[in-house]
């Protein structure tokens, strides 16, 4: 008995060990969807820093972002269970009383391509693009 | 939740904008590793070395097609929940190589200290593979997690890999120093395909996707340059299944050969785009595969053929040493059982004789006849033993020639002086007669060629009933040979006899009803000694009662 059980010491272990993982892991994440949940939000250019995208090298459609991060939880209860940002007007703007939820403005001193505009002076980009 | 800025994909793994790389490198290293992995474990389920690469394929195929779901999948919550097999399937690649090495190396599975090192080294990975330790979130924009896992996670099953080629390294270079030279080819191959294996896959893994962490590069497309690996160690196996029967399985190269190419055809639509190219390949690869099996049906049958063969010739030449070892210890035997009865007959003679002389006083009128009987018999029967030590010394190769010239004429004359006495007593005629053209010197050794005439000629008398027996010396100068033929009147013999009456125990079917006491080995023996001594006996007769003649050929000594 001892013998079977030293000769089959990873299987006994190890397997039930790995089934456990998974299935926490499932349970962790497509049951009870507790994790972080990043993407881009709304920005507005006049009154923040904001991330920039441009489709071109001219960017003529600058697309002006924020990164918004809350519990993949909280967004499915405001957007649904198939939640699509695109189609989830709530989810780009942290609500006051979801305090999981937090907003990233773009630091010239960390990022590249922030932008901020200045109301009397146009358009400045605060730092290299 | 869905990853918002990528398309969905068709059949699961089918997305579009997808490096084009991405199939040709995970579908065929998969494809290939679990087919290797499953026909090893197939063939010798039991056996620890093949369940050991079934697992360790079975780990890599777990992260390849994790991988694959993860580049071409949006479902976010998904993608969470298989990002821990990631660390879960790396590690226990590493100990499992680790494993398989050790096994393939030592022959035998592992220490029971050692399987508990693999299980302290595997547990932190398994107990912490859902946590925040290894993922903490998802990246929805990008959809990936490289953002969210644990650095200290990630280094540690990272330094697991590393851990694992210094150990397989070490161990095989101390194996490796005492191997024979087959072995060292087997650990260089085996030990190679792992150790290039596990450096590409851990430091392509490990690297690319460190270098996604802080940023140096956008995704992680170069690590798919790692799981070419996969394919060094599964040719690695590939020759050392072929070539050294490695796992205990037979395939032939031919079999990997067609798999291979099989592999390398279909692993064309993996970037296939227009329907021509399309149905090009698909044509190939059916071409492909139709001319591979009949290749292999048909080097499978030379193959099986040529072990059979094999098989059957180690068969023979084992059947055959027991043959000779059974033959030697009949010799023996018969050799030891001769001498044991011969020192008893001589006593037996010998006193017989000597009662017969009337050295021990004159005996009774009527005990001549008993003790001429017992004289008769006991001579026959030492006659007949020495019939069956000539045998045992024939068949064991320990009859001992001493050649020397003499005169063979002289010798047969009085051979048939001796005889003629017997021939008369059995109302027969015995002439000697010759026709020679020189001396009829011969060089042979004198006792075994008088034993051969006197076999002959006496043979003769036994078996002839009436008539007459001459005994003739010619000689061919030409051709440097000397005969002596052996004419009688006597019971002849068919064709069958002929062919057989110098094989051991060949006697006519007539032989017993003139004489019992021969014992069919008088002749065999006379034919061997002739033979010993560069001469032949041949037999002839036109049948039964028609009479026969052994003649007797010599070189002569010129």
């Amino acid at each position: 008995m001892v013998l079977h059980l030293k000769k089959y010491f990873l299987l006994y272990t190890l397997v039930p060990l790995l089934i456990l993982t998974v299935a926490a892991s499932y349970f962790r994440f497509m049951v009870s969807y507790d994790y972080l949940v990043s993407y881009e939000g709304d920005c507005d250019a006049f009154s923040q820093s904001c991330f920039l995208y441009c489709e071109d090298d001219e960017c003529t459609e600058p697309l002006y972002y924020s990164i918004i991060e809350r519990d993949a939880s909280a967004l499915r209860s405001i957007c649904g269970a198939n939640a699509d940002i695109l189609n989830c007007e709530a989810a780009s703007t942290c609500q006051p009383n979801d305090r999981s939820c937090s907003v990233t403005y773009c630091d010239a001193t960390i990022d590249d391509n922030c932008e901020y505009v200045q109301p009397t002076n146009g358009a400045v980009k605060i730092s290299d693009s | 939740m869905i990853c918002y800025l990528y398309p969905e994909p068709t059949y699961f793994f089918f997305a579009k904008d997808i490096p084009e790389l991405l199939y040709y490198s995970h579908i065929p290293a998969t494809a290939v590793a679990l087919f290797v992995g499953l026909f090893v474990l197939l063939n010798n389920p039991k056996k620890l070395l093949n369940q050991l690469l079934f697992l360790l394929c079975l780990s890599f195929s777990v992260w390849t097609i994790s991988s694959l779901t993860a580049w071409t999948n949006i479902n976010a919550d998904l993608l969470a929940a298989i990002w821990p097999l990631f660390a879960i399937a790396t590690a226990f690649i590493s100990i499992l190589s680790v494993y398989l090495a050790l096994v393939f190396l030592h022959k035998k599975d592992v220490s029971f200290s050692t399987k508990l090192v693999f299980f302290f080294l595997l547990t932190p990975v398994l107990l912490l593979a859902h946590t925040n330790l290894n993922i903490s979130g998802f990246d929805l924009a990008t959809c990936d997690a490289f953002g969210y896992e644990g650095l200290l996670y990630k280094g540690y099953y990272t330094a697991l890999g590393f851990m694992a080629i210094v150990w397989i390294a070490i161990a095989s270079i101390q194996k490796y120093r005492f191997a024979k030279t087959t072995e060292k080819t087997q650990i260089l191959l085996m030990s190679g395909g792992t150790l290039l294996f596990l450096a590409l896959f851990i430091t392509t893994t490990f690297v690319i996707t460190f270098f996604v962490n802080i940023g140096l590069l956008p995704d992680s497309r170069l690590e798919m340059y790692g799981l070419f690996g996969m394919m060094f160690f599964m040719t690695a196996l590939a020759v050392l299944i072929s070539k050294f029967r490695a796992f205990n399985v037979g395939l032939l190269t031919s079999q990997i050969l067609v798999f291979v190419l099989t592999v390398l055809v279909a692993s064309q639509f993996t970037y296939s785009s227009t329907t021509t190219a399309f149905t090009l390949k698909a044509v190939t690869l059916v071409l492909t595969l139709a001319v591979g099996l009949v290749l292999i049906r048909s080097i499978k049958n030379d193959v099986q053929q040529k072990n059979e063969i094999k098989k059957l010739l180690k068969n023979l030449e084992k059947a055959n040493a027991r043959l000779k070892f059974f033959d030697k210890q009949k010799s023996e035997f018969v050799s030891i059982a001769s001498h044991q009865l011969r020192s008893p007959l001589t006593a037996i003679r010998g006193y017989a004789s000597l009662l017969l002389e009337g050295s021990f006083g004159t005996i009774p009128q009527k005990s001549v006849e008993p003790l001429s009987r017992i004289d008769e018999s006991a001579k026959l029967m030492a006659l007949a033993i020495e019939d069956y030590l000539n045998v045992s010394r024939i068949e064991a190769g320990n009859m001992k020639y001493h050649l020397a010239d003499f005169n063979l004429p002289t010798e047969v004359e009085h051979i048939t002086d001796d005889v003629r006495a017997n021939a008369i007593k059995k109302g027969l005629v015995l002439y000697y007669k010759k026709s020679l053209h020189n001396q009829g010197v011969i060089h042979a050794d004198k006792g075994k060629t008088i034993q051969i005439i006197h076999n002959l000629i006496d043979n003769a008398v036994k078996y002839t009933v009436k008539g007459t027996i001459t005994v003739l010396v010619r000689d061919d100068i030409k051709k440097k040979k000397i005969f002596v033929d052996v004419i009688d009147t006597g019971i002849g013999m068919d064709d069958k006899t002929q062919d057989n009456i110098f094989q051991k125990f060949g006697r006519a079917d007539n032989a017993n009803s003139v004489n019992i006491s021969g014992t069919g080995l008088g002749l065999f023996v006379a034919h061997k000694m002739a033979e010993a001594m560069g001469g032949d006996i041949t037999a002839h007769s036109k049948g039964d009662d028609q009479g026969s003649r052994f003649t007797l050929e010599l070189p002569l000594a010129m």
